[in-house]
């Protein structure tokens, strides 16, 4: 019982919570169960209703409730966790660090001047949390800030102000070690300054300055939570008008109590939850302060001579000096620390195995392409394709589905193998399904090998867009195969996979690919690319090529049969249109841009490339070029949700017409205005924009009906994020790229992210966009 | 005296730079980025003074309404005065006898372990927590425990005193609770114990004139405390104190006089609780 008695509970528990919390810190955003874009929606489910907000344990799919704008409590509290923890981490290390140094030198002068200790005290007297509200009160506004710029100006801001009082205390100490024997009998022997500062005082201060940088780390998130409360928040605060609300941009703990403090009379589950949370953090890190502290007074304390009540029951740990390195036994809470460390590694690596990204529509195959083609002097090609697929659904498949190159002529099926056996498979409605044998159904990756030929037109330039299998996307349960017969927009629905090409072509044929090439003319190579949405070739010969470079780096190539005057024209404009969109909306995906004139009606943007129609607007130009964002870099499904990237790059390209060229706004959106009044004209009434594309009545409805409609509701909803509309059309599109760049979006995660933007309910979709259909 | 006067200068100017920030700070929109224009400080100073001569307080916002600092300083200053005063005081009183007289007893232990949960909950969490707890009991009993009504008389201050009392007390009893454990074992208590005194006697004689010193000392910390709360409290639960001119304004005048008269506060508690300090030992220790 007496050896129970003994241990050192708040120093385990301490670390044990610490080392949660750090966990969460790190791991947070990976284990939340929503996006911080999604939100419940009102949903009627075995005769009752479920609408936010939501209370705690009512729902699986959101554990901690929601609060009362429907977004999960749980995911905000893991994705704000970590900004609370850091910025106090950091803040005390800045604080600790010069408060110590400066204390230690001023603790050793032999008098203090007397207005460092007037200093001192006047300081005292002010609480420190009404100083910094001072200085965060005229510019914590989210919407004219960064949150960085704020978090970082309250970093320096609240570690500059707290030095004088850790100056104040170490000062005190050292000065009072100074006077110690041994530091008389150091300084006889010559030692200087510096020695004696970081030879004699230090070392009996460390202890003392670790448990006060534990504690100060609490007092940083105390004044946090203090001025969380006065609706000053850690990174902005976002103010509402009609009702006066106050919402906090980082999600940071303290920000989330401060933010609910309205609930304090009802849904009280908003405020008490990160309330609980914001107080494990603080309990966490007292009780390992405290914990380390009476293991210092166990270790070093006299013993009292009378009867005072409150004896340290922790059995000290005596210094052994006597002890040789070999006779160090692993001890009990050597064993616990190492199971902690053990644990942590592992659970972190269970976490990255197994998280999967929230943002986006899940897709639930993968596939990589390993292709070799030979090109003859006929023309024939001879392509043996290796495609690796993984399942990722709960599904085992029956079969594999492929996009069957049917726009190809002549095409010759030589061979198909699965899993290293011929497969049986059938072609229908340009799609190829490949039986998977039935021991191999179970199987969580499958090799498919096609081997086919085909026949190329001897012409001088051939756009090879649709010449391989592709595999389709699993999703839902089901292969998403339906092809759509636009011309405009992707062919198919498709995923982000990697590809290796390797290729030969007879002499004096030019290959380009989405990849940088050095422009040099060669009948063997090998082109790798990862991530890309598709594999474009073009096959030239006799052609030559103008270029330029970006101020930004990317490499532009024409291949056109135009004067050189005409040359410098479309390239310049595509040049500044790359400038532009590289400034605003994120870096420029591609090193290298070819651009390839056709005799095509449409213009076509793939990876990397752009096919033009004839006679190209430079808005159509522009719009190409910010497809390779929208279109080439955010997959979607085109049957239904092709207006996401037409409408954007659309709406993107009038951006650029109105900022970069001043044009005014009907102009820059002459090209969408003119289309919806050809509808209009033609009677063609309204229809929505995400509707299946075999049911759409003019193209006009998913991309001039969207770039307007976003447009609109920008001029309208701008003050939410900004002073100037043109800068929050920017972040906007910025915005989006970011967040979906290398993933699948449909209409539902538009909206979401819109939503959530502008703050608007679904309900403001409703007259361009069916807010019920899919998912 | 010379040094009192140095310290008063320093308040007082530290005082005016705060109360400036607001106007001194500002974002520049071109840039986004944030705008420092220290000169304006001598001109919002010189503005407060002048102001300040000509016996205008000036006027502070509450909600939509202009009011005159002059008209409502009085009532707003008692307040705030009354619940710092008996905030600080119920402090020092409570750790001073659970810390030293009380601190062998079996009921101490409970009241220690009781304090040391509460102590590691940050003060703002307190509040926070406590108002809950309120609103709970009168949803339960429909006993009303506060009131936010800014003219809700005792049931507006009573609360409030409650509140500012904990963190000084936790503070305070720590404090008291590590220093009387390091004095027991000094060697004049060890005389003290050998001459066959008795507890009590070495309490009063011994101990606790030695942990006097610090805990005036650590008063002005305690006082800061208890300001600091003080400013939460009155905001949260809407009390018509001296933090009515402080908050909702962006201009000198009003916050330089809210912190110079929340300074007067300080001075008047600290005065009083010396001098409760003094008369206790008058009274008990020098029989």
């Amino acid at each position: 019982m007496n050896k129970l008695q003994q241990i050192n509970y708040s120093l385990y528990i301490g670390i044990l919570f610490v080392a949660i919390l750090l966990f969460l810190c790190l791991f947070g955003p990976m284990l939340a169960p929503h996006s911080m874009t999604t939100t419940l929606e009102v949903q009627y489910k075995d005769g009752g209703v479920i609408a936010p907000p939501l209370a705690p344990f009512e729902s699986w799919a959101y554990p901690l409730g929601t609060d009362q704008w429907g977004y999960d409590i749980l995911s905000m509290i893991l994705n704000g966790l970590r900004y609370t923890v850091l910025i106090a981490v950091v803040v005390t290390m800045i604080k600790m660090i010069l408060g110590t140094v400066i204390g230690m030198y001023i603790g050793t002068w032999k008098k203090v001047p007397h207005w460092i200790v007037a200093f001192e005290n006047a300081w005292s007297y002010v609480p420190l949390f009404i100083i910094v509200y001072f200085f965060l009160l005229p510019i914590n506004n989210a919407t004219l800030l960064e949150p960085g710029t704020l978090i970082t100006y309250f970093i320096i801001i609240m570690s500059l102000l707290s030095v004088p009082s850790i100056v104040s205390s170490v000062r005190k100490k050292s000065s009072e070690v100074y006077k110690s024997d041994f530091i008389k009998a150091s300084t006889t022997l010559g030692a200087k300054k510096s020695r004696i500062i970081w030879h004699h005082i230090f070392p009996q201060l460390k202890e003392s300055l670790l448990v006060m940088f534990i504690l100060e780390i609490v007092y940083v998130i105390t004044i946090m939570g203090q001025l969380a409360l006065v609706n000053i928040f850690i990174g902005g605060t976002i103010v509402r008008f009609d009702p006066l609300i106050y919402l906090s941009v980082t999600k940071e703990l303290s920000g989330l109590v401060g933010q609910a403090r309205g609930n304090i009379y009802g849904n009280t589950h908003i405020l008490i939850i990160p309330l609980i949370v914001l107080l494990f953090t603080t309990i966490s890190f007292s009780l390992l302060a405290s914990g380390l502290k009476n293991k210092f007074q166990a270790d070093y304390q006299r013993t009292p001579w009378i009867k005072t009540g409150n004896e340290p029951k922790i059995a000290p740990n005596r210094k052994n000096y006597n002890k040789k390195k070999s006779d160090k036994k692993l001890n009990a809470s050597h064993l616990t620390f190492m199971a902690l460390l053990a644990a942590f590694i592992l659970a972190g690596t269970f976490v990255i195995y197994t998280s999967e990204t929230k943002v986006g529509v899940k897709q639930e195959s993968k596939a990589s392409y390993d292709i070799a083609f030979q090109m003859d002097e006929d023309g024939r090609f001879n392509v043996q394709s290796d495609i690796l697929i993984k399942n990722e659904s709960e599904d085992s498949w029956n079969d594999i589905m492929f996009f069957y190159p049917a726009e190809q002529r002549n095409i010759n099926i030589e061979e198909i193998k699965i899993d290293k056996q011929s497969a049986a498979y059938e072609i229908k409605n340009e799609t190829l399904k490949i039986i998977i044998p039935e021991k191999n159904k179970k199987a969580r990756k499958h090799k498919v090998k096609i081997q086919y030929s085909f026949e190329m037109t001897k012409d001088s330039m051939n756009v090879l867009a649709d010449w391989y299998p592709a595999a389709a996307v699993y999703q839902n349960g089901k292969w998403s195969v339906e092809k759509k017969d636009y011309a405009q927009g992707p062919m198919y629905h498709s995923r982000f996979s990697d590809f290796d090409v390797q290729y030969q072509t007879p002499e004096g044929y030019r290959i380009v690919t989405s990849k940088k090439d050095d422009g040099a003319i060669e009948e063997k190579g090998s082109v790798k690319t990862k991530s890309e949405i598709a594999f474009p070739v073009v096959i030239m010969k006799d052609e030559v090529f103008v270029d330029k470079e970006t101020t930004s780096g990317t490499h532009l190539r024409l291949f056109a049969d135009l004067s050189a005057a005409e040359s410098e024209d479309l390239l310049q404009q595509a040049s500044s249109a790359i400038e532009f969109f590289n400034e605003e909306i994120g870096s420029f995906p591609y090193e290298q841009l070819d651009i390839i004139q056709s005799d095509a009606d449409t213009t076509q943007t793939y990876p990397g490339m752009i096919v033009l129609g004839r006679d190209v607007s430079a808005h159509e130009l522009v719009q190409s070029v910010a497809k390779s964002y929208f279109q080439s870099n955010i997959a979607s499904n085109p049957h239904e949700h092709l207006w996401i990237s037409e409408g954007l790059s659309s709406f993107a390209a009038s951006h650029y017409l109105m900022m970069a060229e001043n044009q005014s706004e009907t102009d820059a959106f002459s090209v969408s205005l003119s289309q919806v009044d050809r509808m209009k004209e033609a009677g063609l009434g309204r229809q929505k924009s995400n509707v299946p594309l075999s049911e759409l009545k003019d193209f006009g409805f998913i991309s001039a009906q969207p770039a307007l409609q976003i447009n609109m509701m920008i001029n309208e909803r701008y003050e939410l994020k900004g002073v100037d509309p043109m800068d929050v059309k920017s972040q906007y599109l910025a915005g989006f790229y970011k967040q979906y760049r290398s993933k699948e979006v449909d209409t539902t995660e538009f909206i979401q992210f819109t939503k959530s933007y502008f703050s608007v309910p679904s309900g403001y979709f409703n007259n361009w966009l069916d807010t019920k259909a899919s998912r | 005296m010379a040094r009192f006067v140095q310290q008063m200068v320093i308040i007082f100017i530290l005082i005016l730079f705060l109360a400036a920030l607001p106007t001194m700070i500002s974002i520049n929109m071109e840039e986004k980025s944030i705008q420092w224009s220290f000169s304006q400080f001598p001109a919002a100073v010189s503005d407060f003074i002048s102001q300040l001569s000509q016996g205008n307080l000036g006027t502070y916002q509450l909600g939509l309404q202009e009011r005159s600092i002059a008209q409502d300083i009085g009532d707003n200053f008692i307040t705030s005065l009354i619940i710092m005063f008996f905030g600080v005081v119920i402090a020092v009183f409570i750790s001073v006898i659970f810390g030293i007289f009380l601190s062998r007893l079996r009921m101490t232990k409970i009241f220690r372990m009781m304090m040391n949960v509460l102590s590691t909950i940050p003060d703002f969490i307190l509040i926070v927590l406590a108002m809950l707890l309120a609103i709970k009991i009168y949803k339960w009993t429909g006993i009303r425990v506060i009131s936010l009504r800014p003219d809700g008389g005792a049931l507006n201050i009573w609360f409030p005193t409650l509140l500012i009392a904990v963190a000084p007390t936790l503070y305070m009893f720590k404090l008291i609770a590590e220093k009387y454990y390091q004095t027991s074992g000094e060697d004049y208590i060890r005389t003290a114990v050998a001459k066959g005194m008795n507890v009590h006697t070495i309490n009063f004689q011994h101990v606790f004139k030695n942990i006097e010193p610090f805990i005036i000392a650590d008063l002005v910390k305690v006082i800061s405390l208890a300001i600091g709360n003080l400013f939460i409290v009155e905001y949260i639960l809407n009390v018509s104190g001296i933090t009515k001119f402080i908050f909702q304004s962006t201009e000198i005048q009003p916050i330089a006089i809210g912190l110079i008269s929340m300074l007067f506060i300080s001075f008047i508690v600290y005065l009083s609780i010396r001098l409760l300090i003094y008369l206790f030992k008058r009274g008990f220790i020098y029989e």
